[in-house]
């Protein structure tokens, strides 16, 4: 089953709507679904042209297409268990938070909070994604937990903050502090960062490029091959009693 | 007359040892409080009744149409903004959450844009801290992280820290050091024992060398650190452990610089590594006499400190999403009430774009910045001065603010009791 869900123009577009609905499972028992703009409660195709084709039986099955002016669209595919989000533009913030299966992809940007904490599943953002991308919530200990999240682009600050299991890719450069608190899983990044895995526990965190005001508690363990690259290898964050791992391509102290 | 024993509603510190002299109902003279603090009391040329902007000209208008006007426009609103609150008394706080609560606004006050980071980060890791009167008679190690007293909480040295008295301490002046850690030599960092300087943004790193050196790993640190070299963080550790009870207060140098709220995550961890071998204190110096008092009311009302969005009906919080600056900045809300705060004259341009183009309307004794957004002005008492109510001082103690002269202002409390009544009035049509 294929859902395609175009947005509307509408008159106060700078709003954000909230549409937590607009996951794939939602959909076997029909389109009869409800989002919020602000503090309004709307009909989904008051807000989207509405059409599906096809039928299914699981989630696994059903796949929903957004295009349009979708930035401002909050919170899809929040919960997410099986079947695939296509979003044709760009999405706006907590897309595929909590999410535990299926696909998510985005062709162009991502807002905040994409895939916080995730538990399963994969996200591939083609464009950027802003700040916190693959992180935790305010307070919380543990971020994502499970699944890929794979960015094309470039990573805002605190990427994959608090990260506690699965994998986060980041093909460009990452911002401030990504991995920062990370207690598990693998964190890679392929072009520069600042500050990566500050105050690291456990884990991985890999930088390609330059590790760029390296955080000075992380103790030098010496060279390793990589998948064919030569890069060093630092323990950490020593002065959170961390035994994480940290490999980066270069290195440069704020001295 | 002489008003004894009046409370400042400057900043946090909250003197609560005042004098003012009145006469004919005007304040003409201050005893014992701080130049900022005096200039407050004795501040003069408020707005004389509510004005509505008309076309390019203000119109005088009742508070009967005045408090019409901000009901209306927060019932139509989808997505109203409510900031400010750190100006005003609890019992006005109160008021202001039960309202968002009704019109499924968001409500944010101004920790958003000063310590909201501390929060975030206290919400991480917790909060080793205590009140001002433990630090006085106790502390012989206090570490002003940057904040700069001298100019912005004048009195918090001679009351709490430097030139105040303490009764475990034999001679407070000469067994009492200060460490000042700033970017620039402050003139606090002038009266300090101890002065580190450290290259912007290299707060966080300082820190973290600082807690590996404590637990005795000082052979992984850089020769430099973010400009202070190894020897005196090895030294400003080592004046930490040998201290009976160190105090460290943080101020926007902290919490506003790059890393934000790690940095404070990363002091309050220095201070939990010091408790480990002697006794640690760590406390924000907050600006807004009451904005401890917003996140307070806040937070019992709500669960949440700042920043909450009530647009779904339930509590959301989310700094980064939630808070004003982001907001305005992303144009998400269609209307804003500001109550006790001036956001024109701090906000970045971007967001003031939008609050030019929503109705916003402002409670406020005083023409500021923000005036020029505005839509309609509501002139208020000014809490403290012909107002009372209550406000919490920054280690969190809540003092009852006096009232040193009357006024026919109405304070913020009323005026925004009368508009939930006519909330609540149409919600129930």
């Amino acid at each position: 089953m294929k859902v395609m869900l175009a947005m509307k123009p509408a008159a106060k577009w700078f709003i954000p709507i909230e549409a937590e609905s607009i996951v794939p499972k939602n959909f076997l028992s029909g389109t009869d679904l409800l989002v919020w703009r602000g503090n309004r409660e709307l009909r989904l195709d008051e807000v989207f042209s509405v059409s599906v084709e096809g039928d299914a039986d699981r989630s696994e099955e059903v796949e929903v297409v957004l295009s349009g002016d979708t930035f401002r669209l909050k919170r899809v595919g929040e919960y997410m268990d099986g079947g695939t989000i296509t979003v044709l533009g760009g999405i706006g913030m907590h897309c595929g938070n909590f999410m535990s299966g299926g696909t998510i992809e985005i062709h162009g940007n991502a807002d905040g909070w994409l895939g916080r904490e995730m538990a399963g599943g994969a996200i591939v953002c083609r464009g950027d994604a802003a700040d916190y991308c693959a992180s935790g919530y305010r307070g919380g200990r543990k971020g994502m937990t499970g699944g890929t999240v794979e960015v094309f682009g470039r990573a805002g600050d605190f990427l994959a903050e608090s990260l506690a299991g699965g994998t986060v890719i980041v093909h460009g450069d990452a911002g401030d502090m990504p991995g920062a608190e990370m207690r598990g899983g693998t964190l890679v990044v392929n072009g520069n960062c600042s500050r990566p895995a500050a105050n690291m526990k456990g884990g991985s965190c890999y930088v390609y490029g330059t590790a760029q005001r390296m955080i000075p508690t992380f103790r030098k363990i010496g060279t390793v091959q990589h998948e064919g690259r030569a890069l060093i290898r630092f323990s950490g964050d020593l002065a959170n009693r961390g035994k994480g791992n940290l490999f980066v391509k270069g290195y440069e102290y704020l001295d | 007359m002489i008003v004894k024993d009046a409370v400042c509603p400057f900043c946090g510190c909250l003197c609560d040892d005042i004098e003012v002299e009145v006469e004919e109902g005007r304040v003409v003279a201050v005893t014992n409080a701080c130049e900022l603090g005096t200039t407050k009391f004795m501040g003069e040329k408020r707005m004389k009744n509510p004005i509505l902007r008309d076309g390019d000209r203000w119109k005088d208008i009742t508070y009967d149409e005045a408090v019409r006007y901000a009901a209306d426009m927060l019932l139509e609103a989808e997505r109203p903004l409510m900031y400010g609150w750190s100006g005003t008394h609890g019992e006005a706080q109160c008021v202001g959450v039960h309202m968002a609560e009704l019109i499924r606004g968001v409500i944010d006050n101004t920790s958003s844009v000063c310590h909201g980071p501390s929060i975030l980060a206290i919400q991480e890791v917790g909060h080793p801290g205590c009140t001002l009167g433990v630090v006085k008679n106790r502390a012989d190690l206090v570490i002003y992280w940057g904040s700069n007293p001298i100019d912005a909480h004048p009195r918090h040295l001679s009351r709490y820290t430097r030139y105040a008295e303490g009764f475990f301490l034999e001679n407070a002046f000469r067994d009492r050091k200060v460490i000042v850690v700033d970017v620039r030599k402050t003139e606090t960092a002038n009266i300090a024992d101890e002065f580190v300087q450290i290259k912007p943004g290299g707060d966080y790193a300082v820190l973290s060398a600082l807690r590996a050196i404590v637990q005795g790993k000082t052979d992984t640190i850089p020769r430099t650190v973010a400009g202070v070299t190894r020897e005196q963080l090895v030294r400003v550790a080592n004046l930490c452990l040998n201290a009976k009870f160190g105090a460290v207060y943080f101020g926007l140098g902290l919490t506003m610089t790059r890393g934000k709220y790690k940095n404070i995550r990363n002091a309050i961890e220095l201070v939990s590594e010091l408790s480990r071998h002697t006794k640690f204190t760590i406390s924000a110096m907050r600006g807004h006499y009451n904005v401890y008092g917003s996140n307070e009311v806040n937070t019992w009302m709500t669960g949440y400190p700042f920043g909450i969005d009530f647009s779904r009906g339930i509590a959301f919080y989310n700094p980064g999403e939630t808070t004003a600056v982001d907001i305005l900045a992303r144009k998400e809300c269609d209307a804003a009430l500001i109550v006790g705060s001036d956001p024109a004259a701090h906000f970045p341009r971007k967001c003031l774009e939008h609050l030019a183009e929503i109705p916003v309307v402002q409670l406020d004794p005083y023409p500021n910045a923000t005036t020029a957004f505005c839509n309609v002005q509501i002139p208020v008492a000014v809490t403290g001065i012909d107002a009372e109510g209550t406000a919490y001082r920054m280690d969190g103690v809540p003092i009852r603010t006096r009232k040193v002269i009357s006024s026919d202002y109405p304070s913020d409390e009323e005026i925004l009791a009368r508009m939930y009544a006519l909330m609540q009035e149409a919600r129930e049509r």
